[in-house]
Formats: C-alpha cells, structure tokens, sequence
C-alpha cells in the first residue's frame, strides 16, 4: 500500500515555531536570531548591544552553545537575563528548544529578545524559531567569500553585521565588494560594518533595532 | 550536518502516520529534497540504512529510499527569463541586476511511503 504524505520535514519543528510566534506576538516581545560561524563576535555585539540599549528596553538573551555555560555568564555579567541551551553537539537551534526555554522568561516583563544560534553558517539558516528577523554576523577575518560560498544563509536573512572592522586595515576584505555580492544574493538584505572593539558603526545597529522594535510593538 | 537527526524527524513522522492506517512495515520512502534546501541526499541516504537497521520491526530488511531532486529554478521579474540560480541566486543572466525571484529547490518533504500490514 502506497501511502502519499507530500509532508515537510521539517513539519514539528514549524509547529513549535509557530507557537513561538503567537507568544511573542502576543507579548509584543521583539525577537532576533542571531547567526553566524564560530568566533564571528556574536556574543561580544550582545554584550555591547546589551550595554548600550539596557537603559531604554527591558533585554533578555537565549544562547544556543554546544556545551558551556560561558556565552550566557557574559550576558549575565552585562545585567540582561539569560538562559544557556546546550545542544549536546548539535549544531542548530530548534524551535522546540527555544520553546522550552521560554519556560524560564516571563515574556511579559520583556522588549526584545536575542537568541545567538549555534556558531555555523550552514544548519541555523534552514530553521524558523519563530523570530521576528533573522540576522547574520559576518566578520573581516573570515574573508570576503563566505557570502557567496553560504549563500542559504544570506538568502534568508535581512540583514548582515560585519563585524571586527577595526581589522581591515591588516586584512584584504573588501566591503564594496561584500556588498555587492550580498546584493546580488538578497537584493532586499542590508549590510551595516561596525566593531564591536571599538563600538564603530554600533550606532546604525541600534537605530536598526529601535526601528524593528516600534514596527513589532505598532503591530 | 544533522541528517541523522533530520532522518529521526522522517522516520517518526511516517511512524505515526503509518500507525494511524494500520500499516507496520515499511518498504520504500520518497523524500522531495530541493537542492539548495540544507539536506545532502547522500548523508540522508547513509542515514535511512542506519534507520533501517536499527528498526527492523518497523523497516523490512530490504527497505528502500528514493530521492527526488527538485532542482533550483530562478525567474527574473524584468526579463521573464528562467534560470538555474548558482551562487549569486539572485542575479538575472540577461539583465545582469539582481531582479531574480526563486520559484524551486527549498523543498524538503516526505513525498510517499509505502508498506504492508504484517
Ligand atoms: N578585533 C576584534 N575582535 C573582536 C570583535 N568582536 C569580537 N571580537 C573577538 O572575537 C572573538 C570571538 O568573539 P565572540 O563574541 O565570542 O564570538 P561568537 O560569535 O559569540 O563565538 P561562538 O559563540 O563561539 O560562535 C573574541 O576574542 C572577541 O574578543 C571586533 O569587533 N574586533
Ligand atoms: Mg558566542
Ligand atoms: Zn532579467
């Protein structure tokens, strides 16, 4: 007996993503999902996101690591709640795990929450938490290429961080050129270079998010 | 890569589905995988076999996995012109501006299964 299914994959893990949804929307929590490969400066833009907007929004983090406790005691130490999930080696977070670790937030009490995905440019981009933006980081050191080499992961987010800028005087990567690819892979994607370092270019990062936050908090 | 565990979500899907119609052994899956969805059609082969001979209560011995490759298909908003997208997924060969909307090659989907009830 033949059985014709037509089912996605992915079918729970959409579940799980859309009653995320329906609990930040109805929270009006801002949530950003933060991708980007190993060491790209994600936890360190938090920290200084954290820092610099803690005053203004009520700021809470998810962080997403293989194993340690480390991102999320960062976080902690900069005055924002946070919740560590440990994936035990898996190298994505799903939306079933961000459920789960709702559980430890009163959404209520909360403006905008981050959740740094696992360090990896491939698996995070092909599962919806149920945010409201996905955003990758990119950073100098990793070189020009990696956009167009991952281009699944800069297809489906709006907008892309290049961080550690503070290199480019000692490295070849060349902006213009990272943009146009980016351009040409996700026309409506936006690149903002900045430097978590020396805080460059943070400002337009902040203006980006207060923007998301009155559209998500007008809807 | 997580094939392995993309597999586990292939195999309890079709568990329950096939629970619900009274079928207990499988003997053929066909998956849909689009070629720019983030599955590998070999590691996800590798990982039926393992699936299979692992559960063969539920698997027959000689159980088979059939991929369909949706390819990756491209259309320029300008020009019409059909494309298959590389890496710059969004850029029109012929007008040469990023005007390119994707129409295939993110599916990933359990097409059919097919078992017997004994
Ligand atoms: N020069 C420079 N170094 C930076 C900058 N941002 C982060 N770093 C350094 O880059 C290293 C990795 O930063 P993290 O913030 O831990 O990176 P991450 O993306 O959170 O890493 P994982 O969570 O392991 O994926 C640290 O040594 C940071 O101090 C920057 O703008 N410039
Ligand atoms: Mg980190
Ligand atoms: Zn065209």
């Amino acid at each position: 007996m033949k059985v014709t299914l037509r089912t996605d994959v992915l079918t729970n893990n959409n579940k799980a993503a859309e009653f995320n949804r329906e609990l930040f929307e109805s929270t009006k929590t801002l949530v950003i999902n933060l991708m980007s490969s190993p060491g790209a400066g994600k936890t360190t833009l938090l920290e200084e996101t954290v820092r610099a907007l803690s005053e203004k929004y009520r700021i809470a983090v998810i962080e997403g690591d293989l194993a340690t406790e480390r991102d999320a005691n960062r976080i902690r130490s900069m005055g924002a709640k946070a919740v560590q999930i440990n994936t035990h080696g898996g190298c994505h977070l799903d939306a079933r795990m961000v459920a789960a670790a709702l559980g430890e937030f009163d959404l209520d009490e909360i403006d905008i929450l981050f959740i740094e995905n696992v360090g990896n440019l491939v698996c995070p981009s092909g599962y919806d938490l149920g945010q409201n933006h996905k955003v990758a980081v990119l950073s100098v050191p990793e070189g020009n290429d990696k956009i167009t080499k991952y281009p699944q992961m800069f297809m489906r987010t709006e907008l892309v961080l290049l961080n550690k800028i503070d290199l480019l005087p000692y490295l070849d990567f060349n902006v213009e050129e990272a943009k146009q690819d980016l351009s040409e892979i996700n026309p409506q994607s936006v690149l903002i270079p900045l430097s978590a370092r020396t805080n460059e270019g943070l400002h337009e990062w902040f203006s980006w998010i207060e923007g998301a936050y009155n559209r998500c908090v007008q809807q | 890569m997580h094939e392995m565990a993309l597999m586990g979500d292939i195999v309890q899907l079709i568990e329950e589905d096939a629970t619900a119609q009274g079928i207990t052994k499988i003997e053929k899956v066909e998956l849909i995988v689009g070629e720019i969805s983030n599955a590998m059609p070999d590691a996800l082969r590798m990982a039926f076999e393992i699936f299979r001979d692992q559960n063969l209560h539920f698997f027959s011995q000689d159980a088979q996995l059939v991929i369909h490759t949706e390819e990756a298909k491209a259309q320029c908003v300008l020009c019409g012109t059909q494309y298959r997208p590389r890496q710059k997924i969004a850029l029109c060969p012929e007008c040469k501006i990023p005007s390119g909307k994707l129409l295939s090659g993110e599916t990933f989907q359990i097409l059919s299964y097919e078992g017997s009830s004994d």
